[in-house]
């Protein structure tokens, strides 16, 4: 079997397990509150920042800050659920395939559903947006090459954390805890991205780059800028070891 | 009884030392608040405790959440996971009584970890600040105030753990709900009353008069929520 057709086959495993319906739940209720506030994007001249922009930056920030890593964790339960579930991980072992390729599949399709929530979440913002350039009277809705770009930075720069969490669900076998480590360390990134080690945090990553793009397009506030020196070895170092320790630990607890 | 046989369930789960590293973590988190940047702090001309509670309440209600939808989701999911419900079925005993054993389980796991708390603001009390005679019965108000608006949160979260089989579907409704309640502006009295958002709320420097209004929505809430969980098993069992 080739990596294709696992990955395939694990997108086959899921279909029926209703985490779309959550992850796009989500991302209605993350751009509700800004339909509501339309009017209050008006009121931020003091930071310098046009309506149009603010009205994207605050809806990302929300989802950069919690919801789009709790979501996260949530999936990488649902990946590793359906394997402990009915022994699914001892008849999965006992086939001819490399289990680091089982494991980087299912990653492929953690990166996918992380994917597909970052567009959910862009798609709702061009319809909200819509909306709220109605009730305003104001063109809130901006240049889609310049609303992928921020998207996709956020996808990118969440590969790290990604990886991390990968590691916690399949190296931690008691679930309690590697999806309390995984939410309990998503509320320090607040205050690790005003700190000069942020880089070494990579929950923090996703946060980091939509601030400091706040800060690109905010001409009176000055947010830290990404430096990619520390930033991107570092946060290359840490998804390798992530996902390598994580595809030796994979089924090793079914292992034994 | 059924207390006990859930504090005999939880033994090899982690569940204990979850809520005890959580508890502590969100107790440390006033401790180093001050120890970093006290100065911001004691300038203030407010009660100490209303101090503490203003800066720091916020993350630590938001650790105590996500505490609770983890440990609501793990408390079912142990009885899902190797079809242990179906057995626990078939028990002639009322479905509800193991609902009301976890919920009772979680109302004790969470004085602990708001106990450990308390502990943390009063340490940083007697650390920063000069000790009144009355800080203890201020924290004391102030931490069983917030027991009875947490739980709300709590209970409903175990209903949602209870509804679902699968144990990401209730941890996702439940991720999905805190994170509601972070998008509500808390000045709002009715969308404060919505269960996840009503934990933000906190005793110190709040009018006496909203305090009572929370504090009769939040046993409304848990009443409606008991009432619900009681009709949907009934309701559940007679169309399995």
């Amino acid at each position: 079997m080739n990596f294709l057709s696992l990955i395939g086959i694990e997108f086959q495993k899921i279909r029926r397990s209703k985490i779309t319906l959550i992850l796009t739940a989500a991302t209605i209720i993350l751009w509700l509150p800004s339909i509501i506030n339309a009017d209050m994007n008006f009121e931020m001249q003091a930071e310098g920042i046009s309506p149009e922009n603010n009205f994207l930056i605050q809806g990302l920030l929300g989802m950069a800050w919690f919801m789009f890593p709790a979501s996260m964790v949530v999936v990488t339960v649902l990946l590793n659920m359906t394997e402990r579930s009915n022994k699914a991980m001892l008849k999965m072992l006992a086939l001819p395939v490399h289990t680091a390729g089982l494991c980087l599949a299912k990653f492929v399709v953690l990166l996918s559903l992380a994917a597909f929530q970052i567009l959910m979440a862009v798609g709702m913002y061009f319809i909200s947006a819509g909306i709220a350039s109605q009730t305003q009277d104001y063109n809130f809705i901006l240049q889609p090459t310049f609303v992928f770009r921020e998207a996709f930075l956020i996808f990118a720069a969440s590969i790290p954390m990604l990886a991390f969490f990968w590691l916690l669900s399949v190296c931690v076998q008691t679930p309690v805890f590697s999806v309390g480590i995984g939410l309990a360390s998503i509320v320090p990134s607040v205050l690790m991205i005003n700190t000069k080690l942020w880089f070494a945090y990579p929950m923090s990553y996703p946060f980091f780059v939509i601030t400091a793009e706040y800060g690109k397009l905010a001409s009176s506030l000055t947010t830290a800028q990404v430096e990619y020196i520390p930033w991107l070895p570092v946060a290359a170092l840490i998804t390798i070891i992530c996902l390598a320790v994580s595809c030796l630990c994979f089924g090793r607890a079914e292992r034994r | 009884m059924s207390f006990v046989l859930e504090c005999r369930k939880i033994r090899r789960t982690g569940f204990l030392p979850a809520f005890l590293c959580g508890g502590l973590l969100a107790a440390a988190v006033p401790v180093l608040n001050m120890a970093v940047r006290s100065e911001n702090y004691l300038k203030l001309a407010a009660p100490p405790v209303q101090i503490l509670m203003n800066a720091n309440w916020q993350v630590m209600t938001m650790l105590n959440l996500l505490l609770a939808v983890a440990g609501a989701c793990l408390l079912y999911h142990i009885e899902y996971a190797d079809n242990a419900i179906q057995r626990l079925c078939t028990l002639p005993q009322k479905e509800s009584r193991l609902f009301f054993g976890k919920a009772a389980l979680l109302t004790v796991m969470y004085m602990i970890i708001l106990a450990l708390e308390a502990a943390g603001i009063a340490f940083c009390s007697c650390r920063w600040f000069e000790l009144s005679p009355d800080i203890w019965l201020e924290i004391l108000k102030g931490f069983g105030y917030a027991l009875l608006l947490t739980l709300p949160a709590a209970l409903s979260s175990l209903f949602i753990a209870s509804a679902c089989k699968n144990m990401w579907v209730s941890l996702g409704i439940g991720v999905v709900g805190v994170f509601t309640a972070t998008m509500l502006p808390t000045k709002n009295f009715t969308l404060s009353l919505f269960p996840f958002a009503l934990p933000f709320q906190s005793f110190a420097g709040t009018a006496e008069n909203t305090v009572c209004h929370f504090m009769i929505a939040a046993a409304i809430e848990l009443i409606v929520i008991i009432l619900a969980e009681v009709l949907f098993l009934k309701i559940r069992r007679s169309f399995a």
